[in-house]
């Protein structure tokens, strides 16, 4: 063997040993990890991988940590819901975020007689408001932006209670979050926090480890509930997120809302939630005079 | 090329962590199995010109460019991942939920693009459009294989080609290099030669819209600020996203230089379709410390994917 070989050979087998070393002790660090990592913890890591929420990877990025990779979502679908008792034919159109927290509801109910009537509700962070189109008082003289400041919680609580929504809080919460087993089943509490401060969400999971029922404790005695079924990936463009494809809401106990699901996107696509210059005022007016 | 040599490299590490860690398991060693996104510290001394200005000049490499990966992308848009634990993102300062790895993930072509489409999407930084455009922009970016201007090697255009790889910087001009790349996303080699000579840009009415646009250079303090417009409209102004611009857009680029690393920012304002500015997410290049650096030859922008493109998942 020649002298360059040798030397080759025993730099390969030094660079060998240094990887090995080094891959020992991560292994090490992630079996500790993994031991360390709390009951909750595990339910919450086991709920969202059931979801394809962490992912890590893609070209370049393959030693990358597994990543929360939901943001931004669009929710398409049809079916029923309720309105002073009567249930009606109901088109749902949601467009959400988490980042920052932010939904755009667009419902249009169709009753008996034949006459459409469509909403648009939005809410951003603080900030509650109804569009008479989409992006309304945005470009002055285009639709008009009505705040509604005392309907923030109640749409907020729209996004918390999505499956996603429980699994970003129970990890926000880290130890405030709890998981026990009630009648088999693993059962998520997740204390929200922010404007929803006060509410408790308690998730429900099926033996695949997803989401089946949210129950929201809002403490004023009008619990909701929203249960989740027939998860797959109904996106559009494919990205191996599952999500329900059947979603119902209660409130007191009544369905509120029943909606199979045509599409739902959630490969962050492009949604938006700018605040109309008069929300942002009426909001904090509203501010000053409860601060007197 | 160089994502099969990282691929046969990272196999080589798993097999050698498989083999190794009974041996070797009582030691801790964290930070191997872990990739990061944020930006590099800078080390070293700014250098300067006769004139008193930071010197730019160099080979400039690292995580503003696009074409790298999903790493650079990820800290492109504004997502940190600063350990195996800690996620940020920029704009916002909102932690996002961080996981390590288990044992190093093994995914096929689909689930790793998959990943990709969302690891590369999930930035809380957008360009804020007009209303009437928001499902314009959703579309572009989805039917982003048909749609995307860049596409069969067209120039990815100002600002979307980011930072330079190469500065030539000269009392009264600089020179910008943006070498092109085949293989998995093909693009074409760009320049441009920018006047620092006090001139004025010319009337927008009397340019023809190209796709770097009139650049004019000027300083403020230490900032070198590159002042464009009189684009054309074949370009989008951003990696990802479907963000299309009138012919009216204005961009302005800051760079800064602080030891060996140079920020690079563009804001760019349309009226036309935009409510507001949006700038971008700053994008932070390493100096190449050799000083016989040079610049390798671009490859041949040859599109060989799209053909195949039979979804409209993200190539």
């Amino acid at each position: 063997m020649s002298t360059k070989a040798k030397l080759m050979k025993v730099l390969t087998s030094a660079a060998i040993a240094i990887v090995a070393f080094q891959c020992a002790g991560a292994q090490s660090a992630q079996t500790k990890t993994a031991a360390n990592m709390s009951e909750v913890a595990k339910a919450v890591k086991a709920a969202a991988d059931a979801l394809g929420m962490p992912r890590t990877g893609g070209p370049g990025g393959a030693l990358l940590p597994e990543i929360d990779v939901i943001n931004r979502m669009e929710i398409l679908g049809s079916g029923t819901s309720s309105v002073s008792g009567q249930t009606v034919k109901t088109e749902y159109h949601a467009a959400l975020g988490y980042n920052p927290p932010a939904m755009r509801l667009e419902i249009t109910r169709t009753n008996a007689g034949g006459t459409p009537q469509h909403t648009i509700q939005t809410v951003r962070d603080k900030y509650a408001w109804d569009e008479s189109m989409m992006g309304a008082g945005l470009v002055p003289g285009k639709g008009t932006a009505t705040p509604q400041m005392t309907a923030v919680k109640q749409r907020l609580l729209q996004i918390w209670i999505l499956p996603y929504g429980v699994l970003k809080a129970a990890f926000a919460a880290g130890d405030k979050a709890t998981v026990s087993v009630e009648d088999g089943t693993t059962v998520l509490s997740v204390p929200l926090s922010g404007e929803l401060a006060g509410v408790t969400l308690k998730a429900t999971l099926d033996s695949k480890n997803f989401i089946t029922k949210v129950v929201a404790q809002t403490g004023g005695g009008m619990d909701i509930e929203a249960d989740y079924s027939d998860y797959a990936d109904h996106g559009e463009i494919l990205t191996d997120i599952k999500s329900p494809g059947h979603m119902v809401e209660k409130q007191g106990g009544s369905t509120v809302l029943d909606i199979q699901i045509k599409n739902w996107d959630a490969n962050n696509p492009y949604l938006v939630f700018p605040i109309p210059q008069n929300v942002k005022m009426a909001t904090q007016q509203s501010s000053k005079v409860a601060e007197k | 090329m160089r994502y099969l040599r990282h691929l046969g490299l990272d196999v080589l590490a798993v097999l050698l962590c498989l083999v190794a860690a009974p041996a070797f398991a009582q030691e801790e060693a964290p930070g191997m199995i872990h990739n990061v996104t944020v930006r590099p510290a800078p080390t070293g001394v700014t250098p300067r010109t006769a004139d008193g200005h930071p010197d730019f000049t160099g080979v400039w490499n690292g995580m503003a460019d696009n074409l790298l990966g999903v790493p650079n992308q990820m800290h492109n848009e504004g997502i940190a991942v600063e350990s195996d634990h800690s996620t940020y993102d920029v704009l916002t300062g909102a932690k996002i939920a961080t996981w390590p790895l288990a044992k190093p993930k093994r995914q096929n072509g689909e689930q790793s693009e998959r990943a990709a489409t969302l690891l590369r999407r999930m930035g809380a930084s957008r360009p804020i459009y007009k209303p009437e455009y928001w499902d314009m922009v959703k579309q572009f970016d989805a039917n982003a294989n048909e749609e995307d201007p860049s596409n069969n090697c067209m120039p990815a255009g100002v600002p979307r080609v980011g930072s330079p790889s190469y500065i030539g910087q000269f009392p009264n001009y600089l020179i910008f290099v943006y070498p092109g790349q085949g293989g998995l996303i093909a693009t074409q080699t760009m320049y441009r030669m920018i006047p620092l000579d006090g001139r004025k840009h010319t009337p927008l009415q009397d340019l023809d819209g190209s796709y770097t646009g009139e650049g004019i250079a000027h300083w403020d303090g230490d900032t070198l600020v590159v002042d464009t417009w009189g684009f054309n409209t074949a370009t989008w102004f951003d990696q990802l996203g479907g963000y299309f611009h009138s012919e009216n857009m204005h961009v302005v680029e800051r760079f800064q230089r602080n030891g060996n690393t140079l920020t690079w920012t563009a804001t760019i304002d349309d009226p036309d379709v935009l409510l507001e500015p949006w700038t971008t997410t700053p994008r932070i290049q390493l100096l190449n410390a050799n000083p016989k650096a040079m610049l390798p030859e671009s490859l041949p922008c040859s599109e060989r994917d799209l053909a195949h493109a039979v979804t409209k998942e993200h190539h």
